[in-house]
């Protein structure tokens, strides 16, 4: 129990495909393991059993998280294996952009050593470090905004999928080397049966609702609903923005009778004054007293992308103003693509919240990321020793290249976007060449004469299909301008609504023939058996900028 | 989201035997022989009209002494004789301990008010490196008399059987006898009524009926305690090693 590693694997150990190399960070369940793709083969391997999870090949670094399920482990514990069974349930049934993802998960098998024989191993991606130790250096971060909006996206893929994470904190937001969030540990992760889950009885007090604090607890552990999550947001927004915590004390115990107290009615809930009125507003609405109170995740979300893109929404905007062209001057005739509805999937990732966070960094001038290196060994991570700056400007670079004319603010917003469609027509470069096709990436366009508006020139009766990242269209035909946080997403489920549906055996790239589609429809592509006679143009244009966008070593 | 629950003194004439009073943080109760509602009522002659207050504070809590000539004794029943005094006139002084009995004397009586506070926290030996740890929702003090109570309960299930049935009553004090001369039924369903506070035990639907359906609480503390092993079988030393000790 005093040993500082839950689990201590030596160096050089050998699991699967995977070397360990150092030990990034351990916690109360498990430890983690920096470890490198070694694909001889053969050698000296000590798992016999593995498990895959989804296809694509093994990347060259990643994290090992080991958790001691052995039979020779000093204590059997019998919950320790549930919060396992719960975390590569979740990661293996959930494949979201904010989400850490899971590559495999593996069972040790050497005998030899009976501290590691029997272990689970979770083969994760390999993050730069986490909220925590960015907090921990510099607290207040710039990026602040651009990464809760992440978080909050995070949360939202999570809770749309039937689950809640119950143990939101910092230390679980991990950052990437290009500067994205992912948000890790689902040990008590809970899926939904109805509106409740069942979470083991686990809680970091700080991050803990006030109903939960000293809620009754019953056989199936304590029951839970989304909007713990929503309040662990409220605390963690506070404490990014502003440095400290919502409720006062200096100490856990201190805050948690502050929280009790508040929920009470016995004391007022006092934001930071430091606190922007935006996010004032949204702290407080993940801050109430009661769960029931408490915001939706759907609309936090849409708040927080507000907040974190609102620093610099309003200096572009004014430039622009809403009554530049008279609704009366639209015309209504032609729309130039299918207004049938959609009966696809329902998208169910939404990358608004990403393109707030672009803008946000963008807006306040910031252009990079940074946090410290938390002492590991150089040589390990992708990006070795020192400290890893990732900007605005080079976010992608592997899917999409830097050196080209695509705004760098438009550049999470379009890898993501991207991301969001697992078709493998739909790739940052086409979606960049498709905006640079329409528009010139120019977010204020506006052709009242063919009906088409903003960056990705949507027909207002064709975007009000797509405008929902739910899937459902919107409840009336939305009014320009249309912002790139909501045309380029809506473009991206338009797109891979196309991709399955253009036919076999038609001639020419099919990512230039889905961008063709986007420009008139799916259905004349296939009657004309490619790229029809009047379109020619627009695709030479769009190959054209795909290849110029997609770099080198790719495809 | 109590944290202190004050047992008021059982007196035979009493009706409301079985009250129990539970505070939040920042809450006062107010104790004497004429205290206004929603006070503690100890009707004994030899007591101050206003005798005394106890507020709670998340973990521990504090007690005035507002009898003009009387000195309180706060004793830990499990502490060996520890006990704090509190002198006429004294405000808010803090009373760490888990339980605590107040002792108020009254004209050659000793009435005792039980007060519990049973959010206190223990080490579990897990401690996270980066951030805040994740700690358990509820943790035991393995010195104290309940968790023998506990690890007697379980032990059956624990030793092998996972579907032995539970210990009675009578097994379980006749376990702890050797290492706590003192069980009794009564003392042991004393520690089984206040392992269901301190681990928040959701009252099962039988606790709608009237009359305690004892079988029912002992049943989900011990599935509560092994489903996140709270006892474990190497703790079954407790039983025989003298446990209700504040060392060992």
């Amino acid at each position: 129990m005093t040993e500082p590693y839950a689990v201590p694997v030596p160096r050089g150990y050998r699991v699967g495909a995977w070397e360990v190399r150092e030990p990034i960070a351990t916690g109360a369940f498990g430890s983690v393991y920096a470890a490198r793709r070694v694909d001889t083969g053969h050698g000296n391997h000590n798992a016999a059993t593995g498990r895959g999870s989804g296809s694509g090949s093994l990347p060259e670094t990643a994290a090992l998280k080991f958790l001691p399920t052995g039979t020779g482990t000093p204590r059997q514990l019998t919950h320790l294996r549930e919060l396992i069974e719960r975390e590569v349930e979740l990661l293996r049934r959930l494949r979201q952009p904010r989400l850490i993802r899971m590559y495999e998960s593996l069972t040790v098998d050497d005998p030899a050593d009976g501290r590691l024989d029997g272990a689970t191993v979770l083969v994760l991606e390999r993050a730069e470090g986490s909220l925590s130790a960015l907090l921990g250096t510099a607290p207040r971060p710039p990026a602040g905004p651009a990464l809760l909006a992440q978080v909050c996206a995070g949360l939202a893929q999570l809770h749309r999928a039937g689950w809640v994470h119950g143990d939101l904190k910092p230390a679980n937001v991990l950052l990437m080397a290009d500067g994205s969030v992912r948000l890790a540990d689902f040990n008590m992760a809970a899926e939904l049966e109805g509106t409740h889950a069942y979470t083991p009885a686990f809680s970091t007090p700080d991050y803990t609702p006030p109903e939960l604090l000293w809620s009754e607890i019953g056989e199936r552990g304590r029951r839970i609903r989304p909007s713990a999550d929503v309040w662990a947001f409220g605390v963690l927004a506070h404490l990014v923005l502003t440095g400290t915590f919502p409720l006062p004390g200096g100490t856990p115990t201190a805050r948690r009778d502050a929280a009790v107290a508040y929920a009470r009615g016995t004391h007022e809930l006092r934001l930071s004054p430091e606190l922007p009125q935006a996010w004032s507003e949204i702290v407080r609405a993940c801050l109430t007293r009661t769960h029931s109170g408490r915001i939706g995740t759907d609309a936090l979300l849409r708040r927080v992308t507000a907040a974190a893109e609102g620093t610099r929404g309003t200096a572009r905007r004014a430039l622009v103003p809403r009554s530049l062209v008279p609704r009366s001057l639209f015309p209504r005739s032609l729309s130039r693509r299918s207004s049938r509805r959609p009966r696809g999937r329902p998208r169910r990732t939404f990358v608004a919240s990403a393109a707030a966070g672009l803008v946000a960094l963008a807006a306040l001038g910031y252009g990079a990321v940074r946090w410290a290196d938390d002492g590991r060994e150089p040589g390990a991570g992708p990006r070795p020793g020192g400290t890893a700056s990732v900007s605005a400007a080079s976010y992608g670079a592997a899917e999409l290249r830097t050196d080209r004319d695509v705004p760098p603010a438009y550049r999470l917003l379009i890898v993501e976007t991207a991301h969001d469609c697992e078709r493998d027509e739909v790739t940052p470069a086409l979606v960049a060449a498709i905006l640079k096709a329409e528009s010139d990436f120019d977010p204020d366009l506006s052709d009242p004469a063919k009906d088409e508006y903003g960056i990705a020139r949507w027909t207002p009766s064709v975007l009000r299909w797509w405008m929902n990242e739910d899937g459902t269209p919107g409840e009336a035909v939305p009014q320009p301008p249309f912002p790139p946080a909501e045309s380029v997403p809506a473009m991206g489920r338009y797109l891979c609504w196309i991709a399955p549906r253009l036919e076999a055996g038609l001639e020419g790239d099919r990512a230039v023939l889905t961008a063709v589609a986007y420009r008139t429809s799916y259905k004349k592509v296939n009657d004309a058996g490619g790229v029809p006679p009047k379109y020619h143009d627009y695709a030479v244009r769009v190959a054209h900028h795909l290849k110029e966008y997609t770099p080198r070593e790719r495809k | 989201m109590f944290s202190i629950i004050v047992v008021p003194p059982q007196t035979p004439e009493d009706e409301n035997t079985g009250t129990q009073f539970r505070l939040a943080p920042g809450e006062r109760l107010v104790f004497g022989r004429a205290v206004s509602e929603g006070g503690l009522l100890i009707g004994h002659d030899g007591v101050s009209r206003r005798a005394g207050e106890i507020t709670a504070h998340g973990t521990f809590w504090t007690v005035s002494n507002l009898s003009a000539h009387q000195t309180y004794v706060v004793e830990n029943p499990e502490g060996a004789g520890e006990h704090i005094k509190v002198a006429p006139g004294r405000l808010d002084a803090p009373v760490p301990f888990e339980f605590s009995r107040i002792v108020l004397p009254a004209a050659g009586d000793l009435l005792p008010v039980e007060v519990w506070a049973p959010r206190h926290d223990y080490l579990r030996g897990e401690g996270g490196a980066d951030g805040e740890p994740t700690a358990p929702a509820f943790s035991v003090d393995r010195t104290k008399r309940y968790f023998a109570v506990l690890a007697a309960l379980c032990e059956p299930r624990l030793r092998g059987a996972p579907h032995a049935p539970l210990p009675t009553m009578d097994q379980v004090v006749r376990r702890l006898r050797p290492t706590w001369p003192a069980a009794s039924r009564t003392s042991v369903q004393w520690n089984i009524d206040y392992l269901a506070v301190k681990l928040r035990l959701k009252p099962g639907p039988e606790t709608a009926d009237p009359g305690p359906r004892l079988n029912g609480k002992k049943e989900s503390l011990v599935s509560l305690a092994l489903r996140f092993d709270l006892v474990r079988e190497d703790d079954l030393v407790v039983l025989t090693e003298p446990s209700g000790q504040a060392l060992r």
